[in-house]
This record gives C-alpha cells, sequence and structure tokens, in this order.
C-alpha cells in the first residue's frame, strides 16, 4: 500500500515541518541546545542514580568542559565563517610544550611563571596567522590549510618536546587546575571571562558582524565591501591564541608538557560545535552554542565514564550523536547540494 | 602622486602573478606532481645514495602498497565531492576482522574481510544519502561506530600465533619475486582504474565530481554513484588493513587513527582537487608514491622521526598550492 | 527644481564580447521625478544601471552626475555619490539583522569607547525605517521578513548612505521590484516611492506597462541597446508603449523560416493541469511531433519554471503529463529522460555540461548506460557514437578527448545538443538557445532547429527575442504572472508581429 504524505496547507509535509521548527528554534535561540543539554544530563542522573550531582563530578565537569569551551570557541568562529579549522590538536600541543619549557620544568632554567600565558597564546596566533595568510593568499582550502598545519605544529610540538613528558614543578598550576572558588573551579572563570570577552566581540564589534556575514554568503559580503582576506586572517589567528590557552591550561591539570596532551581533541571539538547549534557551513551559531555545546559533549562523556559504560562503546555513542544532532539541525534550504 | 603609482605597480605585479599562475594551471596537476615526485627523489639520492638500496626501495614499496589502497578509495569519495574521515576505523576494523577469521575460516578470512568492508562502506551510504548531511559529519561520526565494533570485537590488540602465519602469506609471501603486498595494490590500483574509467558508476563519479547539477539533470543517479564511491573507499581501507595487519602479526582498534589523514593527503597531494571532479586513480599513485618516498626519505637522510611530521606538513600545503585548480571555485573556503 | 539634471548620462556605449550592449545612449534623470525604463529582455535596461553604479565599465561616453562629471569604480563609490540600486535578487544577507544590514561596513559611526553601541544602532533603524513607513523591528533577522520588506530595508539603506554622505538628492534604481510582491504589498511601495519623491529621484525599471504609467512621470524605452523614445507621463499610453518597444524590421529569412514544416498530426506531449503554487498557474498544452511551440513571456512570467517542470528540474504540485498519449510520472530528471524529454538549459557554463570533462564523456553522459556490455564500456562504441554526433553536430574540435573548457562557446552549445540528441529524445526544451552566441552561430542553430522539426521533434522553444520565437515557432503561447494569457498561430504566410504579442505580455 502506497505511504500516504501528509499535507499541510502550505505545502509541506509533517515532517518537513517539525524540521522547519526544530531549526528555527535551534538557529535563532540556544533553546534547541539548551534542551539538548538538559535532556542528557537528566538522563545521566537518572542512570548514575544521582551520583552524577556530586560535587566532585560537577566541579570534574566544569573543568573539562572549559577546556574544551576554550577550544571550540576558537574552531567555532573559524566555522562560522564557513571555513574548518582541523588544526587544533597540533597547535595545542606545539603551545603546551613551548609553555612547558618556559615554565618551572625539568629540562630548562626559564621560568616565566604567569606569563606564560600571553606567550604561548602569541605562539597560538602565531599559526593562526599562517593558517589564514595561506588560505587567503594562496587560496589553499582552510581543510588542507589546517590539516597541514596540524602534522607541522604536531611535528615541531614533538621535536621540542625531545620526545620526552617534560613534568612542571610550579605548584601554582596546581592550585588553578584543581582549585576552585565558591566551588567553582578556577579554569571555569577563566572561560567564563573569555566567554564574556568574545561575546562582546561577537555582538559589538564590526568584525563581530562580518564573521557572520562571511559565513552567510561570502561573495555578497565582499560586494559589499568587507575585507574578507582580513577577517580571514584574524579570525583564523584568534582561534590559534585560544588553542594556545587551552594548551596552557591542560598542562596545568596534567602538570606536564606533553605532546600528546591533545590527542584526540578534534572530534569532542567538531561535534560540541554542532550539538551547540552552529551550522558548518557557516553564518549561524556563536560563542554561547560553542559553550553550551562543550558543555553537552561533556556531560556526555563524563557521564558515561561515570555509568561505566565501556570506552569501546564510546566511540559509537559519540558518533551517533554527531550523526544525528546534524541531521537535526542542518539547514537545508541553504545548501542545494550536500557535499 | 605616490598613491597613484603603487597602485599601479601592484596591479602590474598582480597581473604578472595571474599570468605566471595562470599557465601553471594550465599544466595537469599530475605532471606537476611527477615534477615534484622526482624532485623529492632527486633531493634524496643525492644527500644519501643507500636510498636507492634495495632493502630501502623494499620499504618504501610496502609502505606504498598500504597508502595507496587506502588512498584510491578515498580517492573516489573526494572526487564526486566528498570526504571519507571513516577509513582509519574501517582499516582498524578490517583488521581485526581478518585475524579473527583466520581461526575458523582460514584463507577465507581474507575474502570475508573484504565483504565486511564493503558492508562498512556501504553503511557510510546509506546513512549519507537517507540523513542527507555532509559526508564530512556523516563519516567523522560512522568512523568512531567503526572504532566502537572494532573494540566489541575484541577488546585488546590481537596478534596472531605461529600456528597461523601461513595464512598471512597472501599478502607477505611472494610470486615471481615480488611481494604479494605490492601485487595485491597494484591489483587493487588496476581494478579501480578500470572501474573509474570503464564502467558506468566510474565514469558518473567523475562527472559527478565536475558538476553535481548538470550530472543530476542528465538523469544520473547521483545519490547511488556516491554510495558507490563509499562502498569502494571502504574497500580499500579494507585492503589496508589487511596488508598493515600482515605486516604487522596484529590488528587492534587503534590501527587506522593516522591513516585518515594519511588518506587524504596522499589524494589532494597527487593533485586530485579537493572539491572533486579533476583528478583521477593515477594522480593518487603518484601521490601514494611522493608520501612514502618522503616519509621515507627523511628517515633515511637522517631526519628526526619528530620532525618528519613537520615537514610532512609543509609538503602537503606545497603540493595543493601548487596543483590546486582555481577555476573551478568561486570561493575558496 | 532648477534645469540641472542630477544624473546626466551621455553618449553610453557597452560591449561585451559577440553582442553590442548598449549604444549611444542619453539617459537623463532630474530632481525629484520617478523615470519608468522599459524594454524587452535584453533590451539593456539592467545593463544600463549597472553601468550607472559602476558594476560595468562603460567602453565610451560620460556620466555626469550633479554637474560634475564622474568616474564611477564601484558600487560602494556609487553609493556614496548618491547613487544606488536595489537588485531584485536583494542584496541583504539573511543571517544578520535588518539594523546590522543597514549599517553593514559603516559601524564606525556608532563607535562609542571601542565598542559599538548597539542601543544607538536600533535608535538610528528605527528612525530610517520611519522615512518608508516600515514598522519591522531592527533586531529582527533578515531571513524572516518577507520580500516586500527586505525592498524596504535595501532603499532604506540607499537612502542612509546617501546622507551620511551629504548628498542632498539621491538616485534610488528599482530593479522589477514588483515581480516578488503581492498587490497589495505593491500599492503600499507605490505610495512609499511618491512620498519618497520629493527628496529623491527614482528609476524604476519593470515589465509591468500597467505599473510604470501609473507610476512614472517619464517613460524611457529601449529595444536593442538603443534609447529609441521617451515619452511624457501625459503620452504614455499603454499601447504605444508596447509598439515603440518592439516595432522593427524583420530580415529576410533570417529564421529560414521557409523551411518551417507542418507538424505531424500526434500529440507527442501533453501537459494538464501541471502547476507548481506561487510559480505558476494550472497550465495545459500539446505539442506534436515536428511541431515547434514558442512559449513567450518576461521574467517572472512562469514560463522557464513549466519548462523546467517539465523537464523534472522543479516537481509539480500537480497536474499530469503524457507522452504519446501515456502519463508518465516525473519525479527527477532521469524520469523525464526516460519518457524522452530532454532539456537544453540556457546557461551552459553551469548545467549543460563538464567543462572539465573532455567532448567525448560529455555527450556520451546521457547514454552511458546504453553502452555497457557485461558491466563494463564499450570504448569503441562509445567512441563511434560521440563521433558521429560530432559530425552531425559540425562540432568543431581537434579530437574527442579535447576537454570542453577550451572550445569556443558556440561549440559547447553544440555539445550540449549533441548530448540531447545522442539521448534520442522526442521532446526537446530549448531554454534560450542562442545566448551569448555570435550572428553566425545563430544561424546554423535556426538550420538546426528547423531539421530537427523536419525529422519530427517535439520542440519547446523559449528564445530572448520575439522575433526569434516568432520566426521560428509553429504556434506560440504567451504567459504573464504565471498564467497562459494568449495562443497565437504562427504559419509562414500569416506570421504576427511583436506588436500584436506584446499586449499579452505586459
Amino acid at each position: 500500500m502506497r505511504k500516504k504524505r501528509v499535507v499541510v496547507k502550505d505545502g509541506l509535509n509533517i515532517r518537513e515541518r517539525i524540521g522547519r521548527g526544530f531549526r528555527y528554534i535551534i538557529s535563532h535561540s540556544v533553546f534547541g541546545p539548551i534542551t539538548a543539554l538538559i535532556l542528557v544530563s537528566l538522563v545521566f542522573i537518572v542512570g548514575t542514580g544521582g551520583s552524577f550531582l556530586s560535587l566532585k563530578n560537577l566541579q570534574n565537569i566544569l573543568s573539562l568542559g572549559s577546556i574544551l569551551a576554550m577550544t571550540v570557541f576558537g574552531s567555532s568562529l573559524v566555522i562560522l565563517m564557513g571555513a574548518i579549522d582541523l588544526s587544533p590538536e597540533g597547535v595545542i600541543a606545539l603551545c603546551a610544550v613551548i609553555g612547558g619549557l618556559i615554565m618551572k620544568n625539568e629540562r630548562t632554567v626559564v621560568d616565566v611563571g604567569f606569563w606564560a600565558i600571553p606567550i604561548v597564546m602569541m605562539v597560538g596566533a602565531g599559526t593562526g596567522l599562517i593558517n589564514g595568510t595561506i588560505n587567503t593568499k594562496l587560496k589553499v582550502p582552510s581543510l588542507i590549510t589546517t590539516l597541514g598545519m596540524w602534522f607541522a605544529a604536531l611535528g615541531i610540538a614533538v621535536i621540542f618536546s625531545g620526545g620526552s613528558t617534560n613534568p612542571i614543578m610550579d605548584s601554582r598550576l596546581q592550585v588553578l587546575a584543581n582549585g576552585s572558588l565558591f566551588g567553582i573551579p578556577y579554569i571555569t572563570m577563566v572561560t567564563i571571562c573569555v566567554f564574556i570577552v568574545l561575546a562582546i566581540i561577537e555582538k559589538r564589534t564590526a568584525i563581530g558582524k562580518y564573521i557572520f556575514a562571511i559565513g552567510g554568503n561570502e561573495i555578497l559580503a565582499k560586494q559589499v565591501g568587507i575585507n574578507v582576506e582580513r577577517v580571514k586572517v584574524i579570525v583564523f589567528s584568534i582561534a590559534g591564541s585560544l588553542y594556545g590557552m587551552t594548551g596552557f591550561f591542560l598542562v596545568a591539570r596534567l602538570l606536564s608538557a606533553n605532546p600528546t596532551i591533545s590527542r584526540g581533541i578534534l572530534f569532542p571539538a567538531i561535534t560540541a560545535t554542532v550539538v551547540g547549534g552552529t551550522a558548518l557551513s557557516g553564518g549561524i551559531g556563536g560563542v554561547v552554542n560553542a559553550l553550551i555545546g562543550a558543555m553537552t559533549v561533556t556531560v556526555l562523556r563524563s557521564g558515561m565514564v561515570l555509568m561505566n559504560i565501556s570506552p569501546y562503546v564510546q566511540g559509537a555513542v559519540n558518533g551517533v550523536v554527531l550523526i544525528l544532532a546534524v541531521t537535526i539541525t542542518m539547514d537545508r534550504k541553504k545548501i542545494s547540494i550536500i557535499k | 602622486m605616490g598613491k597613484n603609482n603603487r597602485r599601479n605597480l601592484k596591479s602590474i605585479m598582480a597581473k604578472g602573478e595571474r599570468e605566471l599562475t595562470g599557465y601553471i594551471r594550465r599544466i595537469p596537476a599530475i605532471y606537476i606532481s611527477l615534477l615534484l615526485l622526482f624532485i623529492i627523489i632527486v633531493v634524496f639520492v643525492s644527500i644519501n645514495r643507500s636510498f636507492l638500496s634495495v632493502y630501502n626501495l623494499k620499504t618504501i614499496g610496502n609502505l606504498t602498497s598500504i597508502l595507496l589502497t587506502v588512498g584510491l578509495g578515498q580517492g573516489l569519495v573526494i572526487m564526486t565531492g566528498g570526504i571519507d574521515l571513516s577509513v582509519g576505523g574501517i582499516i582498524s576494523l578490517i583488521s581485526v576482522v581478518y585475524l579473527l577469521g583466520l581461526k575458523t575460516f582460514g584463507y577465507l578470512s581474507f575474502f570475508i574481510a573484504l565483504i565486511a568492508a564493503c558492508g562498512a562502506g556501504f553503511l557510510n551510504g546509506i546513512i549519507y544519502t537517507k540523513a542527507k548531511i555532509p559526508s564530512f559529519v556523516c563519516t567523522l561520526g560512522t568512523g568512531g561506530i567503526f572504532v566502537s565494533i572494532t573494540y566489541l570485537l575484541s577488546e585488546a590488540p590481537i596478534s596472531v600465533p605461529p600456528r597461523h602465519f601461513h595464512y598471512l602469506d597472501v599478502v607477505n609471501g611472494s610470486a615471481l619475486g615480488i611481494e604479494n603486498g605490492w601485487l595485491i595494490a597494484l591489483l587493487v590500483t588496476g581494478c579501480y582504474f578500470i572501474l573509474q574509467k570503464y564502467t558506468y558508476m566510474g565514469r558518473t563519479i567523475y562527472s559527478i565530481g565536475s558538476n553535481e547539477r548538470m550530472s543530476w539533470m542528465s538523469g544520473i543517479d547521483v545519490r547511488r554513484s556516491k554510495v558507490y564511491a563509499f562502498i569502494l573507499s571502504g574497500l580499500g581501507a579494507g585492503v589496508s588493513g589487511i596488508i598493515l595487519a600482515s605486516n604487522l602479526y596484529s590488528g587492534s582498534a587503534i590501527f587506522g587513527d593516522l591513516y585518515v589523514l594519511e588518506s587524504i593527503a596522499v589524494v589532494v597531494v597527487g593533485g586530485t582537487a579537493i572539491t572533486g571532479g579533476a583528478g583521477g586513480i593515477l594522480n593518487t599513485v603518484v601521490g601514494a608514491l611522493i608520501m612514502s618516498v618522503f616519509k621515507n626519505g627523511m628517515t633515511v637522510i637522517g631526519i628526526d622521526v619528530y620532525a618528519q611530521q613537520t615537514f610532512l606538513g609543509v609538503l602537503i600545503i606545497i603540493a595543493v598550492a601548487i596543483t590546486f585548480d582555481r577555476s573551478k571555485v568561486m570561493v575558496v573556503k | 527644481m532648477n534645469g540641472l539634471p542630477v544624473i546626466d548620462m551621455k553618449a553610453i556605449n557597452k560591449t561585451f564580447p559577440g553582442v553590442k550592449a548598449l549604444e549611444n545612449i542619453d539617459f537623463r534623470v532630474q530632481e525629484n521625478e520617478i523615470v519608468g525604463l522599459v524594454g524587452e529582455n535584453g533590451a539593456g535596461k539592467s545593463t544600463l544601471m549597472k553601468v550607472l553604479i559602476g558594476l560595468y565599465r562603460e567602453d565610451n561616453g560620460e556620466i555626469i552626475l550633479r554637474g560634475e562629471k564622474v568616474i564611477i569604480g564601484d558600487p560602494r563609490e556609487a553609493a556614496q555619490m548618491g547613487v544606488g540600486m536595489v537588485f531584485q535578487e536583494g542584496c541583504l544577507l539573511p543571517n544578520l539583522t535588518v539594523a546590522e544590514n543597514l549599517f553593514l561596513c559603516q559601524e564606525h559611526i556608532f563607535r562609542n569607547k571601542g565598542l559599538l553601541s548597539v542601543s544607538e544602532m536600533i535608535k538610528v533603524a528605527e528612525q530610517q525605517l520611519k522615512r518608508v513607513e516600515l514598522e519591522v523591528n531592527p533586531r529582527a533577522y533578515v531571513r524572516d521578513l518577507t520580500q516586500a520588506c527586505r525592498q524596504m530595508v535595501e532603499i532604506v539603506r540607499l537612502l542612509w548612505l546617501s546622507s551620511i554622505s551629504g548628498v542632498e538628492n539621491p538616485v534610488l534604481i528599482l530593479d522589477e521590484p514588483t515581480t516578488v510582491l503581492v498587490s497589495n504589498e505593491i500599492e503600499r511601495l507605490f505610495s512609499i516611492l511618491r512620498h519618497l519623491k520629493k527628496e529623491t529621484s527614482i528609476i524604476f525599471i519593470s515589465h509591468r506597462l500597467e505599473e510604470v504609467v501609473e507610476l512614472s512621470d517619464r517613460v524611457v524605452i529601449l529595444k536593442d541597446g538603443k534609447k529609441i523614445a521617451e515619452l511624457p507621463r501625459d503620452d504614455a499610453q499603454i499601447r504605444k508603449i508596447q509598439m515603440l518597444m518592439v516595432g522593427h524590421e524583420l530580415a529576410e529569412e533570417y529564421y529560414k523560416e521557409s523551411e518551417q514544416t507542418q507538424p505531424g498530426r500526434e500529440k507527442v506531449i501533453e501537459v494538464e493541469g501541471l502547476e507548481i503554487r506561487g510559480k505558476f498557474e494550472p497550465a495545459d498544452f500539446s505539442v506534436r511531433s515536428g511541431e515547434i511551440v514558442s512559449l513567450v513571456g518576461v521574467l517572472g512570467s512562469g514560463k522557464e519554471e513549466v519548462c523546467r517542470c517539465i523537464c523534472g528540474v522543479l516537481r509539480a504540485d500537480a497536474g499530469k503529463v503524457k507522452i504519446n498519449g501515456k502519463e508518465i510520472k516525473i519525479d527527477s530528471p532521469k524520469d523525464a529522460i526516460r519518457a524522452g524529454i530532454g532539456y537544453i538549459p540556457s546557461d551552459r557554463r553551469d548545467e549543460g555540461l563538464a567543462l572539465q570533462m573532455d567532448v567525448m564523456s560529455n555527450i556520451s553522459l546521457i547514454v552511458l548506460r546504453d553502452m555497457i556490455r557485461a558491466g563494463f564500456l564499450q570504448v569503441a562504441k562509445e567512441r563511434k557514437e560521440t563521433s558521429f554526433w560530432v559530425e552531425h553536430c559540425r562540432i568543431k574540435t581537434p579530437s574527442l578527448k579535447t576537454l570542453c573548457n577550451n572550445l569556443s562557446g558556440g561549440n559547447q552549445q553544440k555539445i550540449v545538443l549533441a548530448k540531447w540528441l545522442a539521448a534520442r529524445v522526442k521532446v526537446l526544451i530549448l531554454d534560450h538557445p542562442t545566448r551569448g552566441i555570435d550572428v553566425g552561430a545563430k544561424e546554423e542553430i535556426y538550420r538546426r532547429i528547423r531539421m530537427l522539426a523536419s525529422e519530427g521533434m517535439a520542440i519547446i522553444l523559449m528564445s530572448d527575442t520575439l522575433e526569434e520565437d516568432i520566426g521560428l515557432c509553429n504556434r506560440m503561447l504567451i504567459m504573464k504572472d504565471g498564467k497562459i494569457t494568449g495562443e497565437i498561430s504562427c504559419p509562414v504566410e500569416d506570421k504576427p508581429t511583436p506588436v500584436d504579442i506584446i499586449s499579452y505580455m505586459v
């Protein structure tokens, strides 16, 4: 028997309408992603019989989530423009290793203490600058540029590390990584500060608008007079500096500057971007979405650990979540050809 | 006045640059890649003659056969304009499936593993067409799923007990003096070449990559061809996994990790455009040779193992910068 | 109002490869007037305006703006000089808000201590929107606005850009603004334009003569790149304008009329009640074998959509298509092709061929399936087939393996034709077949079309000019605003003139 298509008055069937409704919610506000976050949290609160809500666990989630969010802020900005950034793993490793070498460590006598933060951020920004320049001047697609940077940066990180892990002896780092104020981890506070800065950039500066414009329609943006190349280079650089900061915090948390510190961060970063509601095609999303997405992914991962779900199954869960999230939120009107 | 002069100079230089790059652009990418390969070989040989030793060439051959087989399939997907990020997961999965199957199926495990590989590719294709999401996301997700399945099959890495070693001779043995692994890689290359040029599906892949809209308007079932490309990609990754497992006498879920990026690099370095439509099997062959020669060469001339990765990254960017066909895309994202 | 025109374009010429788009045009706009600019498709209206706002550079001639000779580099410069255009497709970024779009690239005006004052932007936006009585929340996203509102926003932006550049009497160019509006929105637009007339000058391009006549103080008529008339309001009657738009002698036998064949008896394709809501209303017509039916109408009349619906590119909401009496279901181009319907698109680069592939691959694309034996492509057969078609269509190429990108436009067009002929279609839809083709090649195409008809092909034709449609077809269907408004037969002995047709179109 032929399946009957339910037709609603303006020619869309029910399924299309629901999809449209979803996308409206998700693209317009963060209502959708917040709902997702709450739902996922509920699943795990119930699944762990409440132990999910222990202070220790919540603090852990906040810490991990904050670190991931830092990276996701960066990659989200790039994705908002319609490009992609595959380099976080390499750049974070590079900045971590360099940061390690300039703080109280086993291999050098240099100790700049917390001055390492701006320094590694500049290193990260430097890699972003290179990414942006290659992408705009040599016209190499961002997929390949950042792929190459991933390899290159990771390689340099490994060279600098000399193949050994480098324990950091600065006790202040331990406080930073594990301490908290009124129950909120210091790391989270830093991330919130960064979030505020980025949100201000996004909403209250011209360049914030330009990022969305370029992601919305690059050709039109150029026609209106936006200096697309300059914006791209700046955004890649900002992303790089955020990766740098991520590297610093990872070092603080693990108290060692190891090039493997960032291993496997790309998948959660991309998933967080998408689950948070930022469209892969660009133009829709933002730092709020990035934050929510990062938290959702962290809750998902930590929750699975807490429920003793085999780490091996987690891969599948992450994969399924990613596919579902994109399926629901993708704006198919904008792209006639899906590649 | 100065501003005018500067503007003039800039436009003259820009024009000159455009002419030069325009000239370069008109040379088929494969010749540029071959030139690159040639230069790389010459450089390495001149630094250290042992690069050409029989032993070293054998090593290069082994490396190439693995990179080639996974790159071939990836190349087909990229030619349709998509990308397959699950090849790493498939390599891991098939390496384990193959080795596990030796116990029960012996030599037949080879074919069972290949069928499993096609199945994985088919899954990619189905999700891609049903969910209507970009291949980037789809295969990123399925890659994770494949790795999970691998773990389910075997939590710990599998190693092959000596009594089963002879089964692995399918790859490790040699016929007519040539390593079987290379022969298999050559066979796959030949098959894919024929598939791409002389079968309907293969030709549609090329057409879709060149102009998907026109292909659809000409009656081509675009979705079906893309599924086909995914299946072939899975198959290629599967062969790669089998060769890898045979060479290393073991298989595990983390085997394929780094091959995702390497397969993409192999394809684009050879001159296939990441946007699709340009390139082909031969480009991938050259790309695989460039990658393996480069990697091996760096070791031979004594570059730090850790530095190699950096050079590789730079190589990829340079290769694409000179072979990328910019006339096809309006905006470079 | 002094006599000095705001815009004075003198002797403007513009040639594109193969076609003279503008020939010695003088165009003037006074302060506080609405000038209607009319002409057929391809008459040069859009081109002239694009020269005015700096998208194109005129080959020679001069533009005098408010008494001063200017060279307009790009639309930004034009906007700063007080000349702006609202395009048909719209120039707003859908994922940004109204306020953000209004002030895009001018944000520095709202900078307060380094950051943008959003409240200030909203305030100014509200002020500006009042100028066109638009009640839209400046914080709303453009993608949620109707087309009518978007147009208004664009007008506001242009007005605002002029005011901050200190220009007193800006010029607004509106390119076919009413095609996307419904009647009450059109009313509103007109009342606002009349209101704005007091502080601006407006150039209004439209194919809807009733509207042009209602709104304009003066009507300028272009044809074939030349200005042929200028009528003041009192003198501008629709009939008169229509005649001026198309009156023109035909070259003898240009369209090979003597080769026009009589159509056969059977109907090859029948369209019944075909409809796409919002694009065209239920359409009924049929084409016999050997018959050439022209589908005529201005941009937006729905003719392109009808054709794209028949060939499977657009999905119909209702109606059916029958081939040789049998109803066929068309869900995609594949179904249409299988039924024998072919479609040669107007944009051959985008939709006609794959430039990166060679001649052979392009021609054999549709029929590739038939050349398979035991799973493999029979290369010899492919070569033979494509060689045949290359010869038959007289395609000039060094070899079958030449990349299509390296061939001339005319040859590319022939390759597209060869591809569809190879597919042995029974019905061929020709979407502006001579667009962008030079005169000599056009003749070949006309000959080719005659040949196809004489061999029994049913042809649905859409041409760039009325003359071409009239000259080639046996019968003509005229569409306006989505409806078929007339059917005129064009037998060789009694070809209608464009004037007879135009009244159904505009």
